[in-house]
């Protein structure tokens, strides 16, 4: 089964069509969307700027993690929940668009960033946990961080003006 | 007003949005991410004067930085709003929800600016603080909510 064949079946199945037939449903799950995003994207920049070294650092960066982690994961679970649903009622649209393509890049790298992050940079922490000024990598780290996803919210809302 | 809405519609700033739907949705993109930073620096603040964030440390040091965050999100969404709002100011100004929408804007920024910062920066009550943040949350939360309601129903 090809990826375009996976779509296509998405799209078929009942939650596709519920999204893409219900009067309220697409307009629902935008609005969750949307509010996903900026729960969580909303929270991430901050914890992002820390490490970076250019705000809050008068505060520990593993304790501002802890206390912005339940905000951050909440509206991520919104937001992939309700991105999944969208994507179900208008798959075999979103395959082909060049917008679609970029924001999912644009997530995977924002994976794989937060993997090697908590792998490697966040392993040696208590080194720099109070310095207002984090090593290059954990810099690196923040840096990428607002970058993709930043470019997960351009595309994504670009996506609703080449889709349709 | 309406005088000024019509001339706004006829500018070539409005008429060059008006006939790109790509210049439109990189303004609609952008728009995003700078009430994202906004509600981001809301929330955070608010959640701090909440109690629930940092309880232990002074709660202007979180406001004052994400005030500059709140400030930095709203000049994005403000100039990318206004050439947003130029191709259709007509329309718009009349609109239920898009007036909504500005006035919780007004409210929200009005409400961080003269008592968020303040009850931030003085030392006062835990309920006055909690109070505060309440009333906080839930501006900047039905400003989003009127933000969405806008692009969907508009």
């Amino acid at each position: 089964m090809t990826l375009y064949q996976m779509f296509e079946w998405l799209e078929a199945t009942s939650l596709g069509v519920l999204v893409r037939e219900s009067a309220w449903g697409f307009p629902i799950l935008v609005a969750f969307h949307l509010m996903g995003i900026m729960l969580s994207v909303g929270t991430l920049v901050w914890f992002d700027l820390r490490l970076l070294g250019v705000s809050m650092t008068g505060v520990r960066a593993s304790l501002m993690y802890r206390r912005l982690m339940p905000w951050m994961f909440t509206g991520f679970a919104i937001m992939f929940i309700s991105g999944f649903m969208l994507l179900a009622g208008f798959a075999t649209n979103a395959y082909g668009n060049v917008y679609f393509r970029i924001k999912i890049i644009a997530m995977v790298l924002a994976a794989v960033n937060a993997f090697l992050y908590h792998r490697f940079t966040e392993r040696r922490i208590v080194q720099w946990d109070d310095a207002p000024g984090p090593p290059t990598a954990a810099r690196m780290a923040g840096l990428v961080s607002i970058s993709v996803w930043m470019t997960v919210i351009l595309a994504g809302r670009m996506m609703s003006y080449t889709m349709f | 007003m309406a005088a000024l809405f019509v001339w706004l519609e006829g500018t070539r700033l409005a008429i060059t949005v008006r006939d790109s739907l790509t210049l439109t949705g990189a303004l609609s993109a952008v728009h995003l991410v700078g009430f994202t930073l906004t509600t981001g620096g809301a929330l955070v603040a608010n959640l701090n004067l909440l109690g629930v964030l940092f309880p232990g440390r002074p709660p202007i040091e979180v406001t004052r930085p994400a005030s500059r965050g709140i400030a930095l999100g709203l000049t994005i969404s403000a100039l990318t709003g206004l050439l947003l709002f130029a191709p259709r100011a007509t329309v718009a100004s009349v609109n239920g929800i898009f007036q909504t929408k500005m006035l919780l804007l007004v409210a929200a920024v009005l409400f961080h600016t003269v008592v968020h910062q303040r009850v931030a920066r003085v030392a006062t009550s835990s309920s006055m603080r909690r109070g505060t943040a309440a009333v906080g949350l839930l501006l900047w939360t039905s400003l989003a909510l009127a933000g969405c309601a806008y692009i969907l129903l508009e």
